[in-house]
């Protein structure tokens, strides 16, 4: 079809003459529905009209429509470009693009063309705009043809490469032109060349294109047809089940179809004479067996088709040949293209595989962000905090509620960072005052005050926030996604996300190992009478080490809200995970998290690519993994050796 | 205002509203089973604000049968065994003559066999999976091919899509309804490896490799299109990855069957811009009964709230129960019941909503475009279309059918012509 | 044996005579007499309590007792409602399908009726296969063994790969979490076959019986619950009476000690670990025939949480302050968050008890915790001690 009015567009340039003089809106009107109510299918008309007009207001119209400016006017039913103004709209006259009224909004009717009709819209602007002026509608031309790609397009676009004056968008030009040659162009040796030339290409367009003229079909003949290009040739039982073969045989009518046990049910009960149905008493067709030897009874009566046997089944698969050939007739063709696209595939094998392998860096950095606080405060403390996950939630609050203040998302993320550390810190420090302190040698009674302080804090934070996701807004330079190549890509929040993991685990290793605070807290962890001996507070190393667990887990929050969302129940869902991560990569050691969070991040991933269907499974199986890791090395990844050690 | 649009919705009643409610024995009680605490909260509490203005509207208005209506509000806080245990106390305690309530498949089913037990009778309001019938339920949500098959439909037709990405959360009405459109795809001939299904947790946030695999199913050249019956909070992640890998409405679309004007407010929805969704009612339908309900709803509870396809849901159901209880002269469940069939009420999207025999309401199919505004630029809208109870696109059920009225029947065999059961199967 | 056990344990008589009498008024004031003054709502919530106060007193004797936190319990609770739920569907669908399949002209098949079955029961969760997990789901005899094998199994090869690493502490509760995290996780899946997200629901009809009203199955129910809860009470009670008693709460206080008494400390803990998740079972298994539905949510880590604290609360190491404590707590929760408390004005602010009822259990929680770790349970010594 677009072939068609290219043609006629053709036609129409070359003979301006011939084309009667007729105003844009008497062409509208005689489609008023069309253009009222667009559908992808019918649209078509309107368009081929249009540009059969060869009218210079086509243009503008056809923008204007595809942007959803274009209105009729209830009282007389003509067309209007609109720009709308409050609740009154202002209209421009679609011939002469003159101001005509101003009318309120109930007096039109918008034309809301959809998706598909936005791009068939875009195709008839494709003529228009391949060779504009500006360079957003050459753009806007050449994403049109990206998207339906024709034969009739490859000639314009071809012509147009030359004379682009936008280096950028020339390589884009050429690329597609490529890509149109590898399909459309006249010889085959044209085509050949274009398919070589695109084998280096891994991004997804090549790879349709390179598929679309793979394209293939199964057959079944009783021998190879000659004209074929065969693509591979099927045998039953190996490449595909003999029940499925039998089913294109039934499907190409070369042989009787089965008879289903839902047939024989339905014949013998059309068949039954008295109590009786072939012979049998109907009382005892209750098995299979006994239908079977009734229904035969029937068949040899020739009341009913006769069953297909397993031996007639088999001699009907050896005497044909199943099949699967190329649309494509031209062997050189499909074979050029076949050996680009394994070329490609393998690429994108390996692609994948690391494309992977991020994603399961970025899954490990957010456990290992969500469970480094933990580390400290189970870890190296050994009190067990159930309200860690409400630590970060109440830092991802704290991140939302910043910027209600601080419109400026990059600004308010800068004070959101510190100030959910500082919340955090208090509720931390005042947590340890008032409850952890005076249960230090219950540990298991921690754990239930924790919790019982875990469903508060939760239930407080509904009862502020009511229980909708908040939004946490990453600034723009976040936004955005790290191509390394069309398969591998990683967002960039993902990435900050991976560097504050770092950072973290740099700076923990520095508070523990080089400052006087962290000789304390280890001292204080390894004996505290014998620290408190030497002039270290225990009291005091406590309260700032929970603070500064708590602290981090703030911070966090902040960045677990901006990838994902903001809830109530955000902490809920990272406290187990978070505790397992820590006893998985053994308790005590930061490293130790580290390694507990790579693992379980990169196992996570490999079980989802498994069974990429069913993302619950691999959670599911992920902590199955984990209880029988735990069962088998109960002191985790890396264990402590020694003293340190005894618990 | 307000006051002008109850007469409105309740012309039927004109005749009896005059009269004063003084001679009434007891008030009429309607009971609103919706999670006001848990998960669900969000969701129903709107439905319980949305039940209290319709009371409050009907008695404004006269009340009905003399009776001035009381609503009976109890909370099962989203936890679903206490849908029975409410329903119970809610027929046998406090003897309400309806119940208006639940959101979600499973909490209606711990319900079920509570209503049937003691007769009682329901609406449930919200688009489910349909494959149930119950004489006590009067489903005012979408079944499935009041929803997912029209925007089905769309993405053929309109939009040329011809490989599917389902994306759900793993429950039930995901489940059931990508069944019924694997089905029905390949009924449309799309081929079944072109057809990718996927099940992630509630609440899910990691997007980023089933982002990937979407986009890598265009690898063949054919145009891919989202179906998402992904709920609540997963869907915030799952836009932001899919913005974040640079993907737009015109390269993929996504049609979300769970997403509406709640979900949208208050949230930043410029990556959601272009996306679809499929649902029975639009804020942004015009017409003038939905222009005084808006206003309405907002003067009751602020200019910031919104309205959303359940909401219509009730209002339809609400008004159809007053006027078949006015037309029955009681409020005797099997009498309200009998003149439920064939009751008419306007849409607020305009034209009319039908009751069906099969306790479904015919009701028009509206697309609609998100925009930035966390609204919805409606783009499509069909006439009215009856909702089935059982899909006949998967082979079970197409032989099934529902009739209460003539069969008295909800799970009718068209092929043995017989009734598989009275009850419900929950 | 048995008289002298009850005679040195007045406390187990005590309850058991109070246990009595409030089924005998509960059931003399319910629908079934014609009294009616308790609604059958109520004797549904009633019963259920009982349920939860057997679980609880496994809970006390594994924890209160023994010493090993177990935040995975209501896993084995689940499960016994998932394997007597099984049998409740599929009896019930049965008949169903028995008796539309008759209408027709030939006798289905056994393959017919299962497919019939299995369609009605998974028809409404997107399949129609019988998966392998329903194999004796037509038996209730077997169903009924399953109750008690399939907590008793797990938590018998959980335990002894548990205990045989040293597993102890604050690690095994943790994996006890994650044990039952797994559990409602794999539950949650549709492709579990067992109806993923909505679980097995109509479980209060019980096959057979359609033509009883719900008032004589609740009341039934009730008192099948009273007297496992007696039976359990009495059970526990000499367990933890005897020598091996005494083992299991040196076990508690310092289990190396006991181990260098030549005691195999790991067979006694997993004896006790294995017991009471039988226990729980059989407490699911009366429980989620009147509840009416259970799903995957039933058995979130949460609810084990919540176990803790009644048995917390009520007072641990006395079974009785385990009954107090799960009756209590979850009898006042459903009062706060049915809506039953009365909403508290303060002039700036009123106060819902269905918003700030959680806050209040979880900062009361602490208190005990700081304040009474001998729990509600306690105070009984206060009474008995005073005197003397």
């Amino acid at each position: 079809m677009l072939r068609i009015f290219l043609l006629a567009l053709a036609m129409c340039l070359m003979t301006p003459a011939m084309v009667t003089a007729q105003s844009l809106q008497s062409l509208l009107q005689t489609h008023a529905e069309e253009v009222l109510k667009p559908g992808r299918r019918t649209v078509g008309v309107v368009l081929d009209d249009l540009v059969d007009s060869g009218l210079p207001q086509a243009l503008p119209f056809l923008e204007a429509w595809r942007d959803r400016a274009i209105v009729q006017r209830t009282s007389d039913g003509l067309f209007f470009r609109a720009e709308e103004t409050g609740d009154e709209v202002a209209l421009f006259d679609l011939d002469s693009g003159e101001a005509v009224a101003t009318v309120p909004e109930d007096d039109v009717t918008e034309s809301r063309p959809n998706g598909g009709v936005r791009r068939a819209i875009g195709d008839a602007l494709v003529q228009f705009q391949l060779s504009d002026p500006d360079i957003e509608r050459r753009r806007a031309a050449v994403e049109a043809i990206a998207r339906s790609m024709d034969a009739s397009q490859l000639a314009p676009l071809q012509a147009s490469i030359e004379g682009e004056p936008d280096t950028d968008l020339q390589q884009i030009k050429t690329r597609l032109a490529g890509m149109l040659g590898a399909q459309f162009s006249e010889t085959t040796e044209d085509r050949i060349a274009a398919i070589e030339a695109l084998s280096g290409d891994l991004s997804v367009d090549v790879r349709a294109v390179l598929n679309r003229i793979l394209s293939t079909d199964t057959g079944v003949a009783s021998a190879v047809p000659e004209d074929a290009n065969i693509a591979a040739i099927l045998i039953p039982g190996v490449d595909l089940t003999e029940a499925e073969a039998y089913d294109q045989l039934v499907a190409a009518e070369l042989a009787p179809p089965l008879i289903t046990a839902a047939y024989i049910r339905a014949e013998l009960e059309a068949n039954i004479e008295g109590a009786f149905v072939g012979g049998q008493p109907v009382a005892k067709l209750n098995t299979d067996a006994n239908r079977e030897i009734a229904y035969d009874a029937l068949a040899d009566a020739g009341i009913v088709p006769p069953r297909v046997t397993p031996t007639q089944q088999s001699e009907a698969l050896d005497a044909h040949v199943f099949f699967v050939s190329y649309a494509e007739p031209d062997t050189a063709i499909t074979d050029a293209a076949r050996s680009a696209l394994d070329a490609i595939e393998t690429r994108v094998g390996f692609s994948q595989a690391a494309d992977l392998g991020l994603d399961a860096l970025s899954l490990a950095s957010i456990y290992f962000l969500a469970a480094i606080g933990l580390a400290i405060t189970f870890g190296v403390m050994g009190v067990i905090n159930m309200a860690h996950g409400e630590f970060i939630m109440m830092g991802a609050y704290t991140g939302f509620v910043v910027q209600q203040f601080v419109p400026d998302y990059t600004l308010s993320i800068l004070i959101a960072l510190p100030l959910a550390f500082a919340i955090t810190f208090g509720a931390g420090v005042a947590m340890e005052r008032l409850v952890i302190r005076h249960l230090y040698h219950r540990p298991l009674e921690t754990l239930l005050a924790t919790f019982g302080i875990s469903i508060a804090l939760q239930q407080l934070a509904k009862n502020i926030f009511g229980t909708q996701a908040r939004p946490l807004t990453s600034p723009e330079w976040l936004d955005g996604a790290w191509v390394l190549n069309d398969v591998i890509a990683i967002s960039y929040i993902r990435i900050a996300i991976f560097v504050l993991a770092l950072i973290f685990l740099a700076l923990i290793l520095f508070v523990l190992k080089r400052t006087r605070l962290g000789l304390e807290v280890r001292a204080v962890t390894q004996n505290p009478g014998m620290a408190a001996s030497m002039g270290i507070n225990p009291d005091r190393i406590n309260m700032l080490t929970f603070g500064f667990g708590s602290g981090i887990a703030g911070i966090a929050g902040v960045a677990i809200g901006l990838y994902a969302k903001v809830t109530s129940e955000m902490g809920a869902d990272y406290i187990v995970q978070s505790f397992m991560t820590v006893v998985v990569g053994g308790v005590g050691n930061v490293w130790g998290t580290l390694a507990g969070a790579s693992l379980i991040g990169f196992l996570q991933k490999g079980i989802e690519w498994l069974n990429p269907s069913n993302t619950l499974a691999a959670q599911t199986y992920m902590i199955l993994f984990i209880i029988l890791f735990i069962q088998f090395r109960p002191k985790g990844i890396v264990a402590l050796k020694g003293r340190a050690a005894a618990d | 205002m307000t006051k002008n649009f109850s007469t409105l919705v309740t012309a039927a009643l004109l005749g009896s509203a005059t009269m004063a409610a003084a001679d009434c024995a007891a008030p009429i009680k309607v009971g609103v089973l919706h999670s006001l605490s848990g998960t669900m909260a969000i969701s129903e509490t709107t439905l319980k604000d949305t039940m209290e203005l319709l009371i409050e509207e009907q008695n404004a208005a006269g009340g009905l049968l003399d009776c001035q209506i009381e609503a009976v509000v109890v909370d099962p806080a989203s936890d679903w065994p206490l849908f029975a245990e409410k329903a119970r106390e809610l027929l046998t305690v406090q003897e309400v003559d309806v119940i208006f309530g639940s959101w979600t498949s499973v909490s209606r089913k711990s319900a079920l066999p509570v209503l049937e037990e003691l007769n009682g009778l329901m609406f449930y309001p919200v688009q489910y999976e349909g494959e149930e019938s119950s004489k006590n339920v009067f489903y005012t949500g979408a079944a499935p091919n009041q929803q997912a098959i029209p925007a089905t439909d769309y993405f053929l037709e309109e939009l040329g899509v011809e490989k599917f990405a389902l994306l759900g959360t793993d429950y039930v009405y995901p489940r059931t309804t990508n069944n019924i459109l694997e089905s029905y795809l390949q009924d449309q001939g799309i081929a079944a490896e072109d057809i990718f299904v996927n099940y992630t947790p509630f609440g899910h946030s990691d997007w980023a490799t089933i982002v990937a695999d979407v986009v890598a199913l265009g690898e063949d050249g054919k145009q891919v299109g989202v179906i998402s019956t992904i709920n609540g909070d997963a869907n915030i992640g799952f836009y932001k990855e899919l913005a974040a890998a640079g993907v737009s409405a015109d390269d993929i679309p996504v049609v979300a069957f769970s997403v509406g004007e709640e979900e949208l407010s208050g949230l930043d929805t410029s990556d959601l811009v272009g996306h679809l969704a499929a649902w029975n009612y639009f804020q942004s339908a015009e017409s003038d009964l939905n222009d005084e309900w808006v206003a309405a709803w907002k003067a009751k509870m602020g200019d910031e709230r919104v309205t959303n396809d359940p909401m219509e849901a009730h209002f339809i159901g609400f008004n159809m129960w007053v006027n078949a209880v006015t037309e029955a002269g009681t409020t005797d469940v099997d009498a309200v019941r009998e003149a439920m069939y064939g009751q008419e009420f306007p849409n607020l999207t305009g034209g009319t909503a039908v009751m069906l025999p099969n306790h479904h309401l015919a009701k028009p199919v509206l697309i609609g475009e998100i925009t930035a505004d966390g609204q919805f630029d409606i783009i499509s809208q069909t006439e009215e279309v009856p909702g089935d109870a059982w899909t006949d696109f998967l082979p079970e059920s197409a032989v099934l059918t529902s009739d209460w009225k003539d069969l008295g029947c909800g799970m009718y065999n068209t092929e043995t012509e017989t009734c598989v059961q009275l009850t419900s199967n929950y | 044996m048995r008289r002298s056990f009850l005679i040195e344990n007045p406390s187990v008589m005590w309850f058991l005579a109070g246990l009595g009498l409030f089924t005998v008024v509960v059931t003399l004031m319910s629908e079934v007499t014609g009294v009616g003054l308790i609604s059958t709502s109520f004797v549904k919530t009633l019963g259920k309590t009982l349920c939860l106060c057997l679980i609880a007193i496994a809970m006390d004797v594994v924890w209160g007792y023994c010493g090993i936190l177990s935040l995975g319990h209501f896993a084995f609770f689940g499960i016994g409602g998932y394997a007597i739920g099984m049998w409740l569907m599929y009896a019930r669908t049965e008949i169903v399908v028995l008796e539309s399949l008759s209408g027709q002209a030939i006798p289905p098949t056994s393959q017919e009726i299962s497919d019939a079955i299995g369609n009605q029961i998974f028809g409404v969760v997107g399949s129609s296969e019988f998966p392998l997990i329903w194999a004796f789901a037509d038996s209730l005899f077997l169903q009924l063994v399953m109750v008690i094998l399939i907590p008793g199994l797990l938590a018998l090869v959980f335990g002894w790969l548990a205990f045989r690493s040293r597993v102890t502490g604050v690690y095994l509760s943790i994996l006890t979490q994650a044990m039952t995290l797994a559990l409602s996780l794999y539950l949650f899946q549709n492709d579990s076959g067992l109806r993923g997200n909505n679980g097995l629901s109509g479980l209060q009809n019980i096959p057979g019986y359609e033509g009883v009203s719900q008032a004589t199955i609740s009341i039934i129910f009730f008192i099948a619950s009273a007297i496992a809860l007696g039976a359990g009470y009495v059970f526990f009670a000499w367990v933890v009476s005897g020598k091996m008693g005494s083992v299991i709460k040196g076990i508690r206080d310092n289990e190396a000690r006991v181990r260098f008494l030549g005691y195999h400390v790991e067979s006694y803990k997993l004896f006790i670990f294995t017991i009471t998740a039988v226990v729980s079972g059989i407490a699911g298994a009366l429980y989620y025939p009147q509840a009416g539905i259970i799903n995957p949510g039933e058995i979130a880590p949460i609810a084990s949480i919540y176990l803790a604290v009644w048995v917390a609360i009520g007072g641990r190491g006395r079974l009785y302050g385990a009954v107090i404590g799960a009756a209590f707590v979850s009898l006042v929760s459903s009062w706060f968050t049915g809506g039953g408390a009365p909403n508290v004005d303060l002039g700036f602010y009123t106060i819902q008890w269905t918003d700030w009822w959680l806050i209040v259990l979880g900062l009361s929680f602490v208190a005990v915790t700081l304040f009474f770790p001998k729990g509600i349970g306690g105070l009984f010594d206060y009474l008995v001690r005073k005197p003397s």
